[in-house]
Order: structure tokens, then sequence, then C-alpha cells
């Protein structure tokens, strides 16, 4: 391991997928070179030592750099000295960097982040003829209208949102270098990734947690007209606590077709990513997403228990007119229309190369446990709010 | 007395001169902004000293040993009669209680005399006695409790002159007489309103004439026009037309209207359709300065009209005694909405786009520094306020526009999201809540997607009541709790929450300097972006250069769109001499700043050099 060219370069490692790999490749005793920017308040490396605490580690000052870059600049904004010097002890390149925003207004940033700064980091691979480069993609490059998604490079021309559009743009860049330069490339595909399946500890909040943590502010805000106000306004949406102490909260949520949530852990992915990394094939593409992942429904179910809630309906098909929807409903609708086609998928991820790889390393079922578990952290840490707080 | 009671009292006092010197001068005593009267002896003796304005400078003056105690100071301290009604107005508007003030003033005055202090008398001297042989014995006066009152300001600009007379005339015949006795006895003088000057023309060492008598209305609804006396104020003319019917355009409640056209010309959001300066009155009648009378409609009038376009301030030639203003009828389906905006550019353009296809009676960019201020009863509140529109909420600038039916159907149609009535009438009555408000942080993400796309949610208003749960309680829940039960029944009227009544009386405007006194630049301008974006990095840089705070304060379009006026305030302590001399130098950087884009653009127009032309026509003022 401790050959000159051992190291492993990762970006993203302030993020939440790039957090998780960091930490355990430190625990395995892995080299890492953290290629990345402080923030206006906080140096790299304090961001670093920051969220290494969260993981229960120091930092490990031998086998830990933090490196300042700029994806902008040339060399990334290192100087050409040290550039040469830290492409030389990089074996591996992680490229977990990413701006996930799906938002169309955010398209050229997303793009900026996404794409047009690859150059930097696939120069850098370059010009220290690193062994491996591996791009941490997502399952959704394969774009709307596959059935059946391959474990290819995409061919998809239409994108749910320019976040699936960037990145499938990305692996075309990336695989194109990489073949160019004759660099072994993994691209790794996960779903949408949760907390830990162990601990139910997480540090983004997004994706499946955002319709939850909606669902318990709207929530809140009707407890407390019903506790603190006399309910009137709840009453005339129809609002009440019922007998058994549920609150009785009218919500049809309509969704285009049946389908799934594609839902990994993010204790699989790290192993399964790490498994790959390790692992033969030298490249490829490979699918961490979840043969068994729960529909909506069985989600609402969940969520009705452990917030002790009621009649919240999943339809399908076209939800009723603007008219016929009460306050509750218009609102949750544009808190999750990001969402939604994610919330009834009926995708098939091919994992045949996954499975392969990892020795048919499965993700665990997403269960009522599971939710509570990750859903009472999330909570307890007021959505990400009092994490470092 | 004991040891106790004697630091007791002198604690008592420093709080007194304290809330004494932080006077600003707005003058929101003297008229009944909240429906519970005014100072009673104030509207009987008219003299600034009488009103709790002229008691606070009398206290702090008295105080501090600046001047002696006289019969007319025992007499101003004797005509309160501790009611109160002052605590509800200045603390409405500048969270101060001068009611301690009025206390410690006859505190002060009463042991005064009990200990046997000589109280002064002042005598008249021969212009004195002439002077109230003009007015009347009561309206003319050159006791030190009267001259101080008039003396200053918070205005940093000028040195304070205290007065050798101070006289209130009643008629145009009587001005016209005073200004000839001054004249041939080559005393300088000048004309006040109401409160405090933005300018600082307001002091002589000789004689000041205070039009406060001249409170006169006379509605002429046949030609919807009104004529008003110079001591009308801009409120009490706002509440007569109103009752009729009719909307007046006027600027800050307190202000004279006659003195407003006069020095800077009438402007405020509702100069976009209403217009500026000349576009506001019909005619008007002066006392020109060696006594004569003029009207601007005579032929042989002096040419008010005109515009000097210099970059130098000028000389009044005239007092306004009286104008006739145009009446604008109002229409039952007038209502106001906000419409949020991520950058000033976003505001510019919406607010552009309104002015050229004429759309609303009046449109207002506002900082997210006005919008927090204005709306919280307090200044922690906001504070708090600021932090969820511009922060949280990602507001830095909010437009007001208030139109008829028809035009608030364009702006939707247009596509902007807005608050509308409704809602403003949530978050203005909720506003404690919002900043602990969890819910909040969801809408921030929902932004992140499409800015404030959750204001386009059929009911959304009716969720964040629901959120909310707000109430006139809920808005004076910071309030004094004294002072609360009042509160909550003046936040309970209708017209508290209503847009459009706020804006065309604009009581709360008048706590733009409830944290600290500013100096105003404003300036007629085109509408064009990088022009103001690059004039407004200039203005800051000049506020951090000096350590002051600036902020945007408002930008309405005017002339169809074709200019705007904007104000940009450097704030500074009042109280503090360093900051006093930081603000004055960071204004003559800002405005030697200013000189040079008017010289590089040739299009825009400081109001520091409209003062004294406020009667031109509009166009000689932007394009001549």
């Amino acid at each position: 391991m401790n050959d000159e060219r051992s190291a492993i370069a990762l970006t993203g490692a302030t993020g939440f997928l790039g957090s998780h790999l960091m930490a355990r490749l430190l625990q395995d005793g892995r080299r890492v070179i953290v290629l990345g920017r402080s923030t206006r308040d906080e140096a790299l490396a304090a961001r670093i030592a920051r969220l290494l605490r969260w993981f229960g580690m120091a930092m490990p000052a031998d086998r830990l750099e933090t490196v300042e870059i700029d994806f902008a600049r040339d060399r990334m904004g290192i100087a050409e000295a040290m550039y040469t010097q830290l492409s030389a002890r990089t074996g591996q390149v992680i490229h977990c960097a990413s701006d996930t925003n799906f938002s169309e207004r955010k398209r050229d940033l997303v793009f900026a982040a996404n794409v047009h700064s690859l150059n930097g980091i696939l120069e850098f691979a370059a010009h220290g003829r690193a062994k491996a480069f591996h791009y941490i993609s997502t399952a959704y490059v394969a774009g709307i209208h596959h059935a059946v998604c391959r474990e290819i490079l995409p061919a998809a021309t239409a994108f749910v949102n320019v976040y699936e559009e960037s990145k499938a743009r990305a692996e075309a860049v990336i695989a194109s270098f990489c073949e160019r330069n004759s660099i072994p490339l993994k691209i790794i595909r996960p779903s949408i990734v949760f907390g830990d399946s162990q601990t139910g500890r997480a540090l983004k909040f997004n994706a499946l947690y955002f319709p939850i943590k909606t669902m318990q502010t709207i929530r809140d805000i009707y407890l407390n007209d019903i506790r603190n106000h006399g309910g009137i306004k709840s009453q005339k949406s129809g609002i009440f606590v019922d007998a058994q102490g549920y609150l009785h909260l009218p919500l049809r949520v309509y969704l285009p077709r049946k389908g799934s949530i594609n839902l990994i852990p993010v204790d699989y992915f790290v192993e399964a990513t790490l498994r790959l990394i390790a692992g033969d094939p030298p490249g490829g593409i490979f699918h961490l997403t979840n043969n068994s992942a729960p529909t909506l429904a069985t989600l609402a179910a969940y969520n009705q228990e452990f917030m002790k809630i009621r009649a919240v309906e999943i339809l399908y098909g076209r939800a009723a007119s603007a008219a016929m929807r009460n306050p509750v409903e218009e609102l949750f609708d544009r808190f999750i229309e990001p969402y939604r086609p994610y919330l009834s998928d009926d995708r098939i991820f091919d994992r045949t190369h996954t499975d392969r790889a990892t020795g048919n390393l499965q993700p665990p079922e997403f269960t009522n446990g599971l939710f509570k578990k990750c859903m009472e952290y999330a909570i307890g840490v007021n959505w990400g709010g009092a994490i470092f707080s | 007395m004991n040891e106790n009671d004697r630091r007791e009292s002198g604690r008592a006092k420093e709080e007194a001169l304290a809330v004494a010197k932080n006077c600003r001068h707005y003058a929101m005593c003297k008229i009944d902004f909240l429906g519970n009267g005014v100072c009673a002896s104030g509207l009987e003796k008219h003299f600034a000293s009488f009103y709790p304005v002229g008691r606070m400078d009398l206290y702090a003056a008295l105080a501090e040993g600046t001047i002696p105690v006289t019969e007319t100071g025992v007499e101003i301290a004797n005509s309160c009669n501790l009611c109160g009604r002052c605590d509800y107005q200045c603390y409405f508007v500048n969270e101060m209680r001068p009611t301690r003030v009025m206390r410690a003033l006859k505190d002060h005055v009463g042991a005064y005399v009990k200990g046997g202090g000589r109280v002064a008398r002042s005598k008249d001297d021969a212009i004195l006695s002439q002077l109230k042989n003009i007015v009347g014995a009561d309206w003319a006066s050159n006791d030190p409790a009267i001259r101080i009152t008039y003396h200053h300001d918070l205005c940093p600009h000028v040195t304070f002159k205290m007065p050798e007379y101070v006289v209130l005339p009643n008629s145009r015949e009587e001005i016209s007489a005073i200004l000839k006795l001054l004249n041939k006895s080559k005393i300088p003088y000048c004309v006040r309103g109401n409160g405090a000057s933005s300018h600082g023309l307001v002091f002589s060492e000789g004689a000041v004439l205070d039009l406060n008598r001249m409170k006169t209305m006379d509605f002429d609804e046949k030609n919807w026009s009104v004529t008003v006396g110079p001591g009308t104020a801009a409120f009490d003319l706002q509440r007569e037309a109103r009752k009729r019917g009719y909307r007046v355009h006027t600027a800050e409640p307190a202000a004279l209207v006659c003195a407003n056209i006069m020095t800077s010309g009438l402007l405020s959001t509702f100069s976009t359709a209403y217009g500026i300066s000349a576009d506001n009155y019909i005619d008007a009648e002066f006392v020109a300065g060696d006594g004569s009378l003029f009207r601007l409609n005579d032929i042989a009038a002096p040419n008010l009209f005109s515009f000097r376009n210099a970059l130098s301030e000028q000389e009044a030639i005239a007092i306004c005694v009286s104008v006739s203003m145009k009446l604008h009828p109002l229409t039952a389906d007038e209502e106001g909405v906000l419409v949020p905006c991520a950058s000033l550019d976003d505001a510019l353009d919406f607010a552009r786009e309104c002015a050229i296809r004429h759309i609303g009676l009046a449109i207002g960019i506002l900082g997210g520094e006005f919008v927090s201020t204005f709306i919280a009863p307090t200044r922690k509140l906001a504070a708090e306020a600021k932090e969820v529109f511009v922060t949280k909420l990602g507001m830095p600038y909010l437009v007001l526009l208030i139109g008829d039916a028809y035009a608030l159907r364009s702006v939707r149609e247009m596509g902007y999201p807005v608050i509308d009535q409704k809602l403003f009438k949530t978050l203005f009555q909720g506003l404690p809540a919002l900043s602990s408000a969890k819910w909040m942080d969801l809408l921030a993400e929902l932004a992140d997607d499409e800015p404030f796309s959750y204001l386009r949610l059929g009911r959304f208003a009716e969720l964040a009541e629901t959120a909310i749960a707000p109430s006139p309680a809920l808005q004076a829940r910071d309030i004094d709790p004294d002072l609360r039960p009042f509160f909550e029944e003046v936040y309970s009227r209708p017209e508290m929450a209503d847009l459009v009544w706020l804006n065309t009386f604009r009581i709360q405007s008048s706590r733009y300097c409830r944290e600290n006194p500013c100096v105003a630049l404003v300036c007629y301008l085109p509408i064009d972006k990088a022009l103001i974006g690059e004039i407004q990095d200039g203005l800051r840089a000049v506020a951090g250069k000096h350590r002051l705070k600036g902020e945007f304060g408002f930008i309405t379009p005017i002339d169809s769109g074709k200019r705007c006026v904007w104000e940009y305030d450097f704030y500074f302590d009042h109280n503090d001499p360093a900051a006093i001399a930081r603000v004055q130098q960071a204004t003559r950087e800002a405005g030697a700043l200013l000189d040079d884009y008017c010289l590089k653009s040739g299009t825009i127009r400081q109001v520091r050099y409209v003062v004294n032309q406020g009667c031109c026509r509009k166009e000689n003022l932007l394009y001549s």
C-alpha cells in the first residue's frame, strides 16, 4: 500500500457519497488525496476534519492530504511542481464531485460543474498515468423511455432533468477521454442513496427524505393550529385529530404510473463501490440499484405510522383540478414535483456487471424498520441542521 | 432623599436625557396618525416647544445647562399633563417613550422653582415688539425655551443656529409684513416646516417663521382640487381628501405640503402615476423676498416652472403661502401587491415594464432595510424580518405596486409571483412567528428550483395563515407590555394591514430612522441597470470606507419609465461626533461621485440641487 503510486485522488469528499467513500478508504488504511475547495467560512482541511469527526475519526495526517483546487483553472489551480508530484503519487482517481441540482434554471451551473469542469480532473489522471479512473455517476443517465436500463454508455436524448442530462454527457466525455488516453475507466451508477442501513445516519437529507420532511412540516402546521389556535382552519380542510390521536390529513398524491422508488443505503454504496474499484474487470459500467425497491404506497404506509397521520392516498393518473385540491395537496404537490419521476419508476436496471463484480452483493430490503431508523436519525439532527452544531 | 433615591433619580434623569437626545425630530407627534389625539398644548400653542418634540429638546437643554429656566420654560413644562399620547406615537415610530422625558422636564423645572431658583423672563426688544404687533402677542417670542427648539435637528451638514426670534404668522399678509420688517432691519430669516430638515435649510440666527397656525384646507370638488395653507401636514390633508373619496399626492405624513412642494418637490411611490414637481399642483401663492405677493398663474410672476440645472444648491426666492393641489379619485378596487425579486436587476426590469405600460398607480422598489423597518413594530423584529426576507426567502428587493383590478390582473398575467394583500396581512401580523417558522426552510428549498414559485400556489396564503396564525396580538407581542393593548387595537384596524392605506398615509415609512438617522442621497436618473448598479457599488464603497451602514432605500419609476427617483442611505449615530464626521466626509465623497456621474451621463439630477426649485416643471428638471 505504501508504494509511490498508492494514493487515491478523490473529488467530492465534502459531499454525501464522497465523504462516506473517504472515511471508508481511510478506515481501510488507504492513502487519500482530497481535491476540493474551501468555503467562504471554512478551509478545506477544516471541512474534511469536521466530516471525519462525524465518522468518529481523527485526521490521519500521514495518509490524508487536502489540496485546494479550482476546476476552472489550468492544472485545477495547483502549482506546477505540486501538480506533477501529486499526479505521480496518484494511482487511482475517484471523481465524485457533482452538482445534483435538478433545476432547469441552473442548467449552466450544473453543466459547468458536471461536464465543463471534467477536463481538469481527467488531465490530472492522464498526467500521472493513473492506473484507473472511477466516475460516480447515476443510474438515471438512462433517461426516460427506457424500460430496461443496460450497463452501457447511455444513448438517451430525453431526460427527466438537467442533472441526469449532464451526468449522461459527462459519462460520454469521460469515456472518450479515458479511451484516448488508455486509462481504465469504471463508471459507477448508484440510484437514490439514503442513510446507513445499520445506524440510520446520513449527512444529506434530500431525495427520499424531502417528501417526508415536507409531510412532517405540514403535519406540524396543522397540529399547531389544532392544539394552539382552535383548529378552525384545519377543520375547513377536513383535517382533525381522530380518537386514536392520529392526524387525519387528507392528502391525495397523484403519480403518473405504478412503479417504485429505487433506494440503496449509503453503506451498501460504499461497500459495493470499493469492491468494484478493487476487483476485476479493470473497466466497465455498474448499476448500484435495488431489485426489490419499495413503492410510494409502501413508504406512505410506513410514514403514516411513523408520523401518526392518516388519510394519505397514493393515486395513479391525472390529478384532480387545482380547484379540487386542498391547500395541503397543493403544497405537497409543488414540493415533490422535482422528485415525482423517481417516485413511480417502472424502469428495470440491469445489474449483470455489478452482480458479477461484487460477488452478488445486494442492497437490503427497505423495511419499515429501516425507514423508521433513518427518519428518527434525520429528525434527531433536524434534517441536517443540527449535525454540526 | 436617601442615597438609593438619589441614585435612582440620577438614573432616571440619564435615561430621560438619552431619550431626549435621540428624538428624531420627525414630528409625528404633531399629527394624529394613530387616532388617539395630539398633544393638547401643542394644538393650542403651536410653537414646537409645546409639542413633545420640542419638550425633548427643551429638557436636554435644561439638563445640560445650555439655557436657563425661563417663564416660558415653566409654562411649557406645566402645559404637559402626562397624558401619554406621545408614548404611543413615538413608540410606533421610533420605539421610544417620551413621557419619561416629559416627566423629567416637569420634575426638573418643578424642583428648580420649588428650590427658589431664579426664573428668567425674556424682555421684548424693538423687533419683537413689532413682530408681536403683526402677529399678536402670543405668536412671537425670543424666550430661550422657545428658541432652543428651533435650533437644531439631525442634519449632519449644517452649523446649527439659535434664532433670536420665533414667529408664528397666521396669514399671507402677516408673512408679508414680517418679511418687510426683517428686511428693513437686515435680520436674516428662514421658514421651517413641521420637523427635521433633510438639507438643513431651517436654521437662522435671525428669525424663524413657523407656519404651524396656517392649517387651512379648502376643497373644490367640482374641480377635483384642494387649496391648502402652508401649515397643513400631509397626513391631515390626505385624511380629509380620503373622506371625500380622493387621494392627494403627498410625501412624508408629518411634512408640510407647501414646504414639500417648495423645497424638493413632491415625490413618492405614487409619482409613477401622479408625477413630480409641477405635476402635483394647479396653482400656488407666494410671498416674495421683498414681501410682495404673487401667484404662479400671474403673467408677471417669477418663472418658478423653470429649472436651473447646476451642480449647486439654490436659494429660496419666496415663501409658499398656499397651493391648490390635484385630487385624484379613489376607486373601490384599488389594492396593493408586493413582487419579490432576487436581484435589483429583476426589480428594475419589472418596475420599468410596468411604468412603460402605465400599469399601476404607485410603484416602489424597496430594499430589505426599508421593508423590514417599515413592517416591524420594534427594532428587534425588524432585524429578524430582514433576515427572513433577505436571507431565508431570498427577497433582497420587493416591488410594491398599487393599482386597480385591471393593473393587478396585468401583473399576474405578466407571470410574476406576488405577495398579495391577503398574504401581506398574514406576514405582517405574523411577523414575530416568522423567524422561528420551520416551514420557511422548505420554502427556501423550493425557491431553489424557481424563485418564489410557492407564491403561485392558489392557496398558499391560506396555508401560510394556518401556519403563522397571525393576529394583532401576535403582531404586538414584543411591544412594551403597558402599550400592548393599545397597539393590539391599532393593529386590528383594517387599514393598518392595507397596503393601499399604508402607502397613501406612509405612517410606517416614518420608521426609517428608528435604528439610526440617515443621510438620504436622492437622485433622478434613467432606469439603467448597469448605471444604477455601478453607482450603487460606488456608494457602498464610500459607506464601507467610512464604516457607515449604507443601504438601498427605494426606486420609483417616473415619467412613463423614462426616469426613476432613487434613494440610497448612509446611517449614522447622531450622538457620536466621530460618526458625524465620518458621515459628513462620506456624504461629500458620495456627492462628488454623483456629480461626476451627472457630468458624464447628462441624465442624472440630484435632489439636493432641486431644493428650492421644487415647483418646476418635471420636464425642465429631468431633461433640460
